[in-house]
């Protein structure tokens, strides 16, 4: 097995058919050790699920040794990539069913009442005036591929089948979010309620 | 959330206004993140002092529940082999 950040990757690459299977198979036990470890105690996911994703986190790993930079244990780096393939395909299998016209159709009621209730964050003065100079944000500032994204955000739909079913590259999906965010702050901020305002009314 | 229910929850409003709270004209995206949530978890469990870099990182775990969610599995793993 290798022992150092180097060899981990020399080994992965190496000529030698042998070294090479010796350094994955001792990678992919790794792996399933920390899925165990992270994934085990979850009802959806069953022995074959963490055997399946540790196969395919070993294949993500290999295809992306030229990002491994050092500034993290090798085990550490291929972990990260092996937990983000696995939680992706979890998150992927829940909202499989879901289109881009029912994403949408739900964002245009983002800035309604029957999505966004008046009292959604309790019945005091100061948290009744955030939401609905929430909602007039939501509906004169942004756009309807923001509102359906951020209704989507928020219902847990995983980030990468948003993009997908939107049509953007991941940066371009986060600068869409992003974007939207800011420019619901600065409109909050216009009517008076700064960031401090919005963290005491949904604290209290 | 049911993927097939329409109004957002007190915990879902909650949430959007913290992230709207919280955000900033600059920010790294979930790209970054991942690239380098490993040095941030080893760092964050050796109680280290973070960079700049590594700072902006902890401020998109703060917006992203995702990257979070990987984060704290990331951070189990480290701390069960320790």
């Amino acid at each position: 097995m290798p022992t150092t950040e180097i060899s981990w990757v020399e080994s992965l690459r190496s000529a030698s058919p042998a070294e090479q299977a010796v350094a994955m198979k001792s990678l992919r036990e790794s792996l399933l050790k920390g899925l165990r470890i992270a994934l085990g105690d979850r009802g959806d996911v069953g022995e074959a699920h963490l055997e399946d994703f540790a196969q395919e986190g070993l294949l993500r790993v290999l295809a992306k040794l030229d990002q491994f930079q050092g500034r993290s244990l090798f085990t550490t780096w291929a972990q990260s990539v092996a937990l983000n393939n696995a939680f992706t395909e979890l998150r992927r299998k829940r909202w499989k069913d879901v289109s881009l016209d029912a994403l949408i159709e739900k964002g245009e009621h983002l800035a309604e009442p029957s999505t966004l209730p008046d009292d959604s964050l309790g019945n005091h003065e100061e948290q009744t005036k955030v939401v609905i100079a929430m909602r007039k944000a939501i509906a004169e500032e942004l756009t309807p591929k923001q509102r359906a994204a951020i209704h989507a955000e928020l219902g847990g739909m995983p980030f990468d089948q948003l993009c997908n079913l939107l049509g953007t590259s991941r940066n371009a999906g986060y600068k869409l979010l992003h974007d939207a965010r800011r420019a619901l702050k600065r409109r909050l901020e216009e009517a008076g309620i700064s960031g401090n305002d919005i963290q005491t009314a949904f604290s209290s | 959330m049911n993927p097939d229910s329409q109004q957002l929850t007190p915990a879902q409003v909650s949430e959007f206004l913290r992230q709207i709270a919280l955000t900033r004209d600059q920010e790294v995206d979930c790209s970054v993140c991942i690239q380098n949530i490993g040095e941030f978890t080893e760092k964050k469990i050796a109680g280290k002092e973070l960079d700049v870099a590594l700072a902006n990182i902890e401020h998109h775990l703060s917006l992203c529940p995702e990257c979070s969610e990987e984060y704290e599995a990331l951070k189990k793993i480290l701390e069960a082999s320790r």
